[in-house]
């Protein structure tokens, strides 16, 4: 029965099942790995899991209801929506204007552009210290430097929104290679003939970026966004090393302030009832810009 | 079932858990500790501890940051993947609750170290009846001043708060501030420093907290006093930038000439007046930190070495304690190391540690010994519930100092926190 349905299917069927045998082993990773973590987080979200008290086994949306009334967390998620847009927003400007630079220098010199990739291979933690060197005023060669003019730096790390230029100039310094690379290659795949099309119309440089070159990257700029922006929720080893959630808790976002309920105050249902909620906002806005992608690319 | 929500817990970090073997071999264990002169002088003497027993030992000394995470995955999962760990007082009450440590007064009384330790630190491990740890140390706050600075202002060393307030501008000069303080937020960072301060001036945690009542007291006209002082010091009289230092930019800023006063623990104060560290230590002198109206409360944080709930080696592991807090080790640590906050009396009286020490400052161990006579125990509650509530408090101090909220907020922050916290 088996051997005529496969004959009457033909060959094609046969390679596409043997494509689907193929994608087993990283769905059965993915399972591990990813799906039962999360389905480990949703569990505890959903308990009154305490590491020192335990547990009484009530499962609920008490922490749910919780977060609605949580000011500490409404504090978070403008912390993070903060750093979130002003960290994405420099950083893939920053990144799409090296691109273009970069995909301009031509020999030998293209070798330079692995320059630019190398804060993207120094370890979080390790940038993290740097900056903080950086911003600490008694540390700092830039304050030594102005200082040499009578000049005062003003100290970033004690005022909420010098702090948070701090985490972003951090992030962005590491980060923005990342986006570097993505939309230098977006722009190896735009034809020289276009640009060469637009000067022979009359148009200026920066005319044929803004109208020809930048419509045609803007699949690759959303993905980048959506890339950079997923994991932008992530701050933690800035805020961690650099400021450790201050000054005061101007500075704690909400996987730093998911860190603090779970750790520093031992309430792992509610830390992890804080993660779903999280990883439910970030799957919701991918969903939207992923369609966004999808309608761009159309 | 029984343990399907640590078994949950354990799965949620399953990718960010360290893949660590466990130590099921009779010959080998693994000690986690965080990073500090002893922990990395003893770090460098595994070798004897393997060449003594038989037993090799994995010392991996981390940073103090990553280390409550580290050994918080490690005893919720009962991984059995640390043998023996860096237990600070402060935290121990928390984890017995937690049934997070091994019971070892058996093990301790067995020892014949145990007549060398010093009773004071040793009993701060003891709860309930029964010993959880071992001490290595007990780090004391210990204020450093520049001795020239002082005597060019003719001013004298500050026996009280105020009276370094009084002292504070007229030494300033400059780019040399008068002094630098712990203030980034944290139950081991601004609040090791802060209840200096406030029990100066006869703050206090609780209403009563010897007597048994454990009502959040915090927010009261002395401790408001003692936080105006404390955000004066760090606002008008501290380098640029001190609201958010911690005790590496203190002892960076004491070292580099850039301030004439530094209130820090005994690790730091080491450094400032060693003379191999820094190049102003021949002109640093050394002593209490500053008192107030209602006395002098040197900070203190007692160290010691514990045993995992899950540690599979209890034999093994009592073996590396003793040997850890041994005259010979410690001896061997204090001439290798900046550490003179040795737990065991007998490396005190040796002469070969005296003459390091009064090399480095004559009257080191004497302050020392002073601070440690001075300091109370609960100088930070012993409460399993004070990693969160020094967090909360601290928090609050910080944005106090950095002109958040106002002190008045901050202190009735806390107290609302701390109610919180303990359920009240």
């Amino acid at each position: 029965m088996t051997l005529t349905s496969t004959k009457r299917l033909g060959a094609t069927y046969e390679l596409q099942r043997g494509y689907r045998r193929m994608i087993y082993p990283a769905v059965i990773a993915v399972g591990i790995f990813a799906i039962v973590p999360l389905a480990g987080m949703f569990a505890l979200a959903f308990s009154d899991y305490h590491l020192l008290r335990g547990t009484n086994w009530q499962f609920g949306f008490k922490n749910f209801a919780r977060l609605l009334s949580d000011q500490r967390l409404m504090n978070s998620i403008y912390v993070m929506s903060i750093l979130s847009f002003f960290g994405v927003a420099t950083q893939v400007i920053i990144g799409t204007a090296v691109a273009v630079g970069l995909q301009k220098i031509v020999g030998r010199w293209r070798f330079g552009r692995i320059l630019f990739l190398v804060p993207y291979a120094v370890p979080h933690v390790a940038v993290a210290l740097i900056w903080l060197s950086l911003f600490t005023p008694t540390l700092s060669p830039i304050n030594a430097f102005f200082d040499l003019f009578g000049i005062t730096v003003p100290s970033f790390l004690t005022t909420q929104g010098g702090a948070m230029f701090a985490i972003v100039m951090a992030d962005t310094w590491t980060n923005f290679p990342f986006a570097m690379l993505i939309i230098l290659a977006a722009l190896q795949g735009i034809s020289p003939d276009l640009d060469e099309a637009a000067a022979i119309d009359g148009a200026t440089r920066v005319k044929t970026f803004f109208f020809i070159t930048l419509p045609l990257l803007m699949p690759a700029l959303l993905m980048v966004t959506l890339f950079r922006f997923i994991d932008s929720l992530k701050h933690f080893p800035m805020i961690f090393v650099i400021t450790k959630g201050g000054p005061g808790r101007s500075t704690q976002a909400t996987n730093f302030y998911a860190y603090v309920q779970t750790f520093q105050n031992s309430n792992v249902a509610y830390g992890a009832a804080i993660a779903v909620t999280l990883f439910l906002m970030a799957a919701l806005i991918s969903f939207y810009v992923a369609r966004l992608n999808q309608r761009v690319s159309q | 079932m029984k343990h399907l929500l640590t078994t949950a817990l354990v799965a949620s970090f399953a990718l960010a858990a360290p893949f660590a073997p466990t130590s099921a071999q009779a010959e080998e264990i693994n000690v986690v500790m965080f990073g500090m002169p002893y922990t990395r002088g003893l770090q460098k003497l595994a070798g004897d501890f393997e060449e003594k027993t038989g037993i090799k030992a994995n010392i991996d000394v981390i940073g103090q940051d990553v280390f409550e995470n580290r050994i918080t995955l490690s005893f919720t999962g009962r991984s059995g993947d640390i043998d023996v760990v860096h237990a600070p007082v402060i935290q121990v009450q928390r984890w017995v609750q937690a049934n997070w440590l091994k019971p070892i007064t058996a093990e301790v009384d067995a020892m014949p170290v145990k007549g060398d330790l010093m009773a004071g630190p040793l009993d701060a491990y003891r709860i309930d009846g029964e010993q959880f740890a071992v001490p290595f140390m007990a780090a004391t706050g210990l204020m450093t001043y520049r001795e020239d600075v002082l005597e060019a202002a003719g001013v004298g060393v500050p026996q009280t708060w105020a009276e370094m307030l009084e002292i504070a501008p007229k030494v300033t000069d400059g780019d040399q501030s008068a002094i630098a303080l712990r203030a980034v937020p944290g139950q081991g960072f601004n609040m090791f420093i802060f209840p200096m301060i406030m029990r100066a001036y006869g703050g206090k945690f609780f209403a009563d907290y010897t007597g048994g009542d454990l009502t959040p007291a915090i927010n009261s006209p002395e401790t408001l006093e003692a936080l105006n002082v404390y955000s004066k010091l760090i606002n008008d009289h501290a380098p640029q930038g001190a609201g958010n230092f911690n005790f590496a930019e203190v002892n960076a800023a004491a070292q580099n000439g850039q301030i004439v006063f530094a209130v820090e623990g005994t690790g730091v104060a080491a450094q400032i007046v060693d003379p191999e560290k820094n190049q102003y230590a021949d002109v640093t002198g050394l002593a209490l930190p500053p008192g107030g109206p209602a006395g002098r409360s040197p900070a203190i944080a007692v160290h010691g070495l514990g045993i995992p709930a899950s540690a599979q080696n209890v034999a093994a592991s009592a073996k590396f304690i003793e040997w850890a807090v041994s005259t010979e080790t410690v001896t061997k640590i204090a001439l290798s190391e900046p550490f003179a906050n040795f737990t065991t009396q007998p490396v005190a009286e040796n002469a070969e540690v005296i003459a390091k020490y009064a090399a480095i400052h004559p009257d080191f161990l004497q302050v020392q010994a002073d601070a440690l006579n001075l300091a109370i125990g609960h100088y930070r509650p012993l409460l399993p519930e004070w990693p969160s509530l020094g967090a909360a408090i601290g928090e609050n101090i910080n944005a106090a100092v950095n002109g958040l909220i106002t002190p008045e907020e901050a202190l009735e922050n806390a107290e609302q926190e701390m109610r919180d916290i303990l359920g009240q």
